[in-house]
């Protein structure tokens, strides 16, 4: 049709109204009778008659208001469906798609669930070959920067917005300038990637701009590893570890469990093999050497206090026991070690003894040691000697090629800058005004560039004022691909389109090179052609699994150069050891922040840091030892960590400097730390963030490490100075008390404890058998009697009364029972899970006031507990979340039965019942439920007390824009937006005066049932097979330690690991009968070496509760309380009463 | 000391308190039945932009309620068709009544009809519709005789308490999968036997096909 349409009138029907007055709707009379002002019954108001009539039209009219009037009787909302459905799609049912979340040198492989066309939730992708579904928690917060508010939405030129076309023609006008000179003056400043597409690009542009510059800058650099690699056995490789081959893993300052790169396989490599149960492989034993606490020293089973600058010297001498006792070392390399290990003396016979387990016979091939990537070259050119010399190279470490990354560095840069070299500089990504080492000038030689053309994903430091700031799409918005640790090539397939019209790296790189294509889509697919062929089914395929299948890298041999490695080791010389008046300053990537990249990310900023257990502020950290000499801080010996007062940390404020650069930062005094280390955390004390950044009181978190960071010391310095101040600063902790005084909460023992004591876990406190057996039992089941009889049990014995079939609602379902059991051997504390919960149930940050204040949401925390030597103590984590107790204390207590037992076993939380009474979280002994003080979705957290009758926002009264939209918060307009699109669907998002605690993913749980039943029909087979239903964290944790399932199946999972011995209930004497249960943490020494704290004998956990409650586990349990009577704690007392 | 105040005065205090005590019963007892969702709700019809009538499409062309409303068995949500659902016929029935001149132009431009939202459960409920679809419930339990509708209106409640009278009873409710969408039919012509039947059947469906129907609250609030 050529022609408009006419638009449609409304349609002329009379509405049928309900009530008898639609009879008076239509006709003619009424009609006229309402256009009056007066209605002719006015004047006739005196006669009883009339008025009652009067009464009733005037009360019709009223509720007709006028005429098509549907709007009084309740909002109108529309539904508008496409005009034209797209194929395939169906609201309301979610659509996963196969990408990567791209790191430096690899990329995290992901399934990313997406609603109505936008991605709301990150999995890891199981069908990976190298991933079970695990990920890492940047990878699991990487969607909130996607929906960030401070991203940059917009093409600058010198501070002022500009249109993409003019954008883009500069880019062409590069394109020109360096076709007319070969690139003379053109650099190239990238980050580190794995992609295939970027290095193709990168070698096309290469070739046609042969005089361009490439360099390659991260503050936090992996690269390390594939150069030492390649140095060690002379071609160009990179390692690739199987942790799950070796029985001995040494780490030389290397946290491969929580900040070294590809966590993800790491932590499943190493988990599979904490298995203390018999099984073909035997558990497999940690030692690590680090300077500062890591996740990997807190799940070590020997750890050693070491300098982070002495490592080197320690893996010398390491290297020298080995080549001692098994031989074939050249005399030069020993010339060499023996040089080096000059700088480390004492703990002789932890090295003897550890060389003794690396050559035990059963563990030939099958050990690994491995330097971290603060370890300087020869750190891990060391590593790798003995690991040739042990015959590793082929099992646990393995060489995948590795062509070096076409790049130099920052520094080279710089200078080329200083020297006007550089006509036009191109930063793609990064940061390197923030993050760049101090002594460069960074942000003044940046300036010194013609023209800058910077790609960003923030308008943040590195923001040029003058030149250009691209706004970069995030991978969920980008085509692109990448290797995964073991070579496999993943693709990076966009789920939205970019939001604000960002653009990727690869368009920019393409555009500057004037290559034909310049779609990302075409860029990855030309790439991907000459990787795989031309087949189309093979590219849907790729797409469609996330990976391409055989194209991981296959191993090479390699011989270790050993001459190389001596040449290396002779030029290095040996520094001196810290002291108290030269401390050895230690940069580490932040287990929250990363290098800074994730500073505005309220999700990580909230996230506690796994040792420190801080939010939303880096600390200065130094052992207990140099804080006493150096006089500053106040440690609680108790609770292991700084003073608390009144719930608050107030620590002292402390100056560092270093090469007369200073900072200030707050004081935290950390056991564990190698002595006279001060460990400082990157990434934080940022100043141009956005508004997660600045949240408290608009300065930025914390401090900037890297104003100290110089371009030669990068990961640790020397010759630092801590001068204290007297002004005090708040920290917001989540957890005060770092230990638990002997209460049975992780129940630990060492491998030889549980293989002559397997059920010691079930021997301890009050539920020990020597306990239970003075209470009083059900004759028939010989269960121990209930304080309350829970409805299951009423249940029970009337479904058996009358013959195993009620009629009516079944209390207890025999369908689905759900409990969860989470494994404390293979938690290793990297807190993918908790921001995993976090994303996918809607839990909102609080800010760090709240925080301080104890009203952090997370549904599942960390608690992180010291144990044994102050100077020298053993870590342990418990993921606690709610244990969905059958005789919860909660449901009892609530005056609204707003939380109760649903038939599946949950202890189910209905928010639009909660009238916030708190009494429930009073009476929850694991402290698990969270309220929600305000409402932080739609309040801006900086304005949470702020009252409606006073307060002013813009130029206008808080209670009447309240009035104008109820439902719209008084956050910024841009962040209103975007947070709803971070939300999940699934889950009721809550509000002021609701509580709320983990529901063990009810939605997920309801979703599988309800698919079932849907492919069930009208057959009976509802019952939803095991591992179907994947909690959340369970999703998240790359070790696989927390297992959810039907216990009602008793060959689920679940159900198997419930049997072990090692399972136990928190708390269990509460007779809570929690639905979560643990699995007591075996730690595995090896009982030759020094133990100077008697950890071998038995964890300082367990040496703890010994302590306190006169009862050693690994006996009856009655025989320790009859040994030793007098020393009994009060608590411990109460055992006497009743017969023993 | 004469009377300060009248006598009338005397007896205010008992009026009042009964007067109040009857203001407060009435209110009670208005907001107890006027307030509840059998009230508000049930006789709800909104004007559509189109006048779509069920009546004409189901009830004459004997359309299934699933060539339009076809993502009721796979999502909890039932969609409401597209325009370009609508023009697979008439772009050739009634090719150029005035009728549908708006979805005509839906079908043309891109533009989406804002049909009025007939059914709304509040936000804090999750229903599943393809559960209750597949597993014997038909649309006439809850949505009511839409076959007769000219305009649709709002039937039933869809309070709490009207899911939780099937939720407590789904034998009375159940029907075989396969006459979901047939919202005329009975068991048996016969009242007296249609119940006697509802009964036996449904409490066989309830055995054969497993039917747990969540009484708890984690069935729909979370």
């Amino acid at each position: 049709m050529k022609t408009i349409p006419p638009p449609c009138p409304e349609p002329d029907v009379g509405p049928k109204y309900w009530r008898s007055l639609d009879q008076l709707a239509d006709t003619p009379e009424f009609r006229q009778w309402l256009e009056r002002e007066f209605p002719a019954g006015a004047s006739e108001f005196t006669d009883p008659v009339s008025r009652r009539y009067f009464v009733k039209i005037m009360s019709a009219s009223f509720l007709f208001g006028g005429l098509g009037l549907t709007g009084c009787r309740r909002p109108v909302e529309n539904i508008v469906p496409f005009s034209k459905m797209p194929e395939g799609y169906i609201h309301g049912v979610a659509q996963y798609y196969a990408t990567a979340f791209p790191t430096r040198s690899s990329a995290v492989p992901l399934l990313v669930k997406s609603h109505e066309g936008r991605p709301t939730k990150i999995e890891g992708n199981p069908d990976h070959p190298d991933s079970n579904g695990g990920t890492d928690q940047f990878a699991q917060a990487s969607i909130l920067n996607l929906y960030d508010p401070d991203r940059a939405t917009r093409f600058t030129r010198d501070g002022n917005a500009e249109t993409r076309e003019k954008a883009l023609e500069e880019l062409g006008r590069i394109a020109d300038q360096a076709r007319a000179n070969g690139g003379q003056g053109l650099a190239f400043l990238l980050e580190r990637s794995s992609s295939p597409s970027r290095a193709r690009l990168q070698q096309l542009i290469s070739a046609k701009y042969p005089n361009a510059r490439w360099h390659t800058y991260e503050p936090v650099d992996f690269d390390v590893h594939r150069q030492a690699a390649s140095l060690a056995f002379g071609k160009p490789v990179a390692p690739y570890f199987k942790l799950d081959e070796a029985n001995v893993i040494v780490s030389l300052d290397c946290d491969f469990l929580g900040a070294e790169e590809d966590t993800y396989v790491n932590v499943r490599r190493f988990a599979s093999r904490r298995n203390p149960e018999k099984s073909a492989k035997p558990m497999n034993r940690l030692y690590a050497v680090e300077g500062l606490f890591t996740l990997t020293g807190a799940n070590a089973d020997h750890r050693l206090r070491v300098p982070t600058s002495a490592v080197q010297s320690f893996a010398a001498r390491l290297a020298l026991e080995i080549f001692k006792q098994k031989g074939g070392a050249s005399n030069e390399l020993q010339a060499g070690l023996t040089k080096l290990a000059a700088g480390f003396a004492g703990n002789d016979s932890w090295i003897v003894e550890c060389a003794k387990d690396l050559l035990a016979a059963g563990n030939a091939g099958h050990t690994v040691v491995l330097a971290g990537h603060r370890q300087p070259l020869a750190t891990h050119l060391i590593a790798h000697a003995i690991n040739s010399a042990l015959g590793n190279v082929g099992t646990t470490v393995l060489l995948h090629d590795a062509p070096p990354p076409v790049g130099g560095s920052i520094s080279d840069l710089a200078q080329a800058l200083n020297a006007s070299q550089v006509t036009t500089l191109v930063i793609l990504g990064g940061n390197p005004a923030y993050n760049a080492p101090v002594d460069l000038n960074w942000a003044q030689a940046q300036a010194k560039a013609g023209t800058i053309v910077r790609l960003g994903y923030y308008e943040d430091e590195s923001f040029p004022t003058k030149g250009w700031h691209f706004p970069m799409a995030h991978f969920l918005e980008s085509w692109g691909d990448a290797r995964t640790a073991d070579g496999a090539l993943v693709p990076i397939q966009p789920l939205i389109e970019p939001l604000f019209g960002g653009i990727g790296e690869l368009e920019v790189l393409a555009r500057i090179g004037r290559l034909e294509k310049t779609n990302p889509y075409e860029i990855v697919r030309e790439t991907f052609r000459g990787t795989a062929g031309e087949g189309e089914n093979v590219w849907r395929k790729f797409l469609h699994d996330g990976y391409l299948a055989g194209s991981a890298a296959k191993p090479v041999s390699g011989q270790l150069d050993s001459s190389a490695v001596t040449r290396t080791l002779q030029a290095v010389s040996v520094p001196a050891a810290p002291g108290r008046d030269r401390l050895e300053v230690v940069f580490h990537r932040s287990y929250s922040l990363d290098d800074g990249r994730f500073n505005n990310n309220g999700w990580l900023q909230e996230t506690p840091d796994p040792i420190t257990k801080l939010t939303w502020d880096n600390a200065i950290l130094v052992s207990p030892k140099t804080a006493s000499e150096l006089g500053v801080g106040e440690f609680d010996e108790k609770s292991r960590g700084p003073v608390v007062r009144k719930g608050l940390f107030k620590n002292q404020l402390v100056e560092v400097d270093l090469s007369g650069r200073k900072i200030r930062g707050p004081i935290w005094i950390l056991p564990g730390l190698a002595d006279y280390t001060v460990g400082l955390t990157l990434g934080y004390g940022r100043e141009k963030t956005g508004r997660i950044g600045r949240l408290h009181s608009g300065q930025p978190a914390g401090y900037n490490a890297y104003r100290l960071r110089p371009a030669a010391g990068e990961h640790f310095a020397a010759g630092g100075k801590i001068t204290a101040t007297p002004e005090i600063y708040d920290l917001a902790g989540t957890q005060e008390h770092g230990a638990m005084e002997g209460r049975p909460l992780i129940r630990e023992a060492t491998k030889k404890q549980f293989d002559e004591h397997p059920k010691f876990a079930k021997n301890m406190d009050l539920e020990a058998p020597e306990h239970m057996q003075h209470i009083a039992k059900d004759p028939k089941t010989g269960e121990p009697l209930m304080i309350y009889k829970h409805p299951y049990r009423v249940y029970e014995e009337e479904k058996q009364k009358a013959g195993g079939r009620l009629r009516g609602p079944a209390v207890k379902s025999d369908t689905h029972q759900w409990g969860m059991s989470i494994d404390l051997s293979k938690c290793v504390g990297c807190t993918a899970c908790a921001v995993a919960c976090q994303s996918e149930n809607n839990i909102p940050i609080v800010g760090k006031d709240q925080v301080i204040k104890g009203r952090e949401m997370a549904w599942l925390r960390l608690d992180r507990y010291f144990a044994g030597n102050i100077d020298d103590p053993q870590i342990a984590y418990q993921p606690i979340l709610c244990q969905h107790c059958e005789n919860a204390p909660c449901e009892s207590v609530c005056p609204v039965n707003a939380t109760v037992h649903d038939e599946e076993g949950l202890n189910v939380m209905v928010y639009n019942r909660c009238v916030g009474t708190r009494f429930c979280s009073n009476n929850c002994p694991y402290k698990v439920r969270r309220f929600n003080y305000f409402d932080y979705n739609r309040r801006p957290l900086d304005k949470l007390y702020r009252d409606p009758f006073t307060s002013f926002n813009e130029g206008e009264w808080e209670l009447k824009r309240w009035f104008k939209d109820p439902s719209r918060g008084s956050v910024p307009d841009d962040q209103w937006d975007l947070m709803k699109l971070a939300k999940n669907p699934e889950v009721s998002v809550r509000m002021r005066g609701v509580m709320e605690k983990c529901t063990f993913c009810v939605q997920r749980i309801e979703h599988a049932k309800v698919e079932q039943k849907v492919k069930a029909g009208d057959s009976g087979n509802v019952q939803v097979p095991d591992r179907t239903i994947k909690t959340a964290c369970e999703q998240a944790c790359p070790a696989e330690a927390i297992v959810f399932g039907n216990l009602a199946d008793p060959n689920s999972r679940v159900s198997q690991l419930k049997k072990q011995d090692r399972d136990y209930a928190v708390l269990g004497f509460l007779d809570t009968r929690p639905r979560t249960t643990y699995l007591a943490r075996i730690r595995n020494p090896n009982p030759n070496m020094p133990d100077p704290h008697k950890y071998s004998e038995a964890p300082g956990i367990l040496k703890e509760y010994m302590d306190r409650s006169g009862s050693n586990p690994m006996e009856a349990h009655g025989k320790a309380h009859g040994a030793g009577e007098g020393t009994h704690t009060p608590a411990a007392a109460s055992h006497e009463k009743g017969a023993h | 000391m004469s009377d300060i105040f009248p006598k009338w005065t005397n007896q205010l205090p008992a009026k009042v308190l009964f007067g109040g005590a009857l203001i407060g019963a009435a209110t009670i007892v208005g907001v107890w039945y006027y307030f509840t969702p059998k009230y508000t709700r049930v006789g709800y019809q909104p004007i559509q932009p189109v006048t779509f009538s069920h009546a004409v499409h189901v009830d004459q062309l004997k359309l299934d309620c699933r060539y339009c409303h076809h993502a009721v068995e796979k999502s909890w949500y039932s969609n409401v068709p597209s325009s370009s659902t609508c023009m697979n016929c008439h772009n050739q029935v009634l090719a150029n009544d005035p009728r549908l001149a708006m979805v005509r132009e839906s079908a043309q431009t891109g533009k989406s009809i804002p049909w009025v939202q007939v059914h709304k459960v509040p936000d804090y409920v999750y229903f599943n519709h393809s559960v209750h679809v597949r597993r014997g419930v038909s649309c006439v339990e809850c949505h009511g005789q839409i076959n007769k509708m000219d305009e649709v209106y709002h039937a039933k409640p869809l309070s709490m308490a009207f899911c939780l009278e099937c939720h407590r009873n789904p034998a009375e409710k159940l029907r075989p999968l396969d006459k979901i969408t047939d919202l005329d039919w009975k068991w048996s012509d016969d009242p007296k036997t249609a119940a006697q039947m509802q009964k036996t059947k449904g409490d066989q469906f309830m055995h054969d096909w497993a039917i747990q129907t969540s009484q708890s609250c984690s069935a729909c609030h979370r």
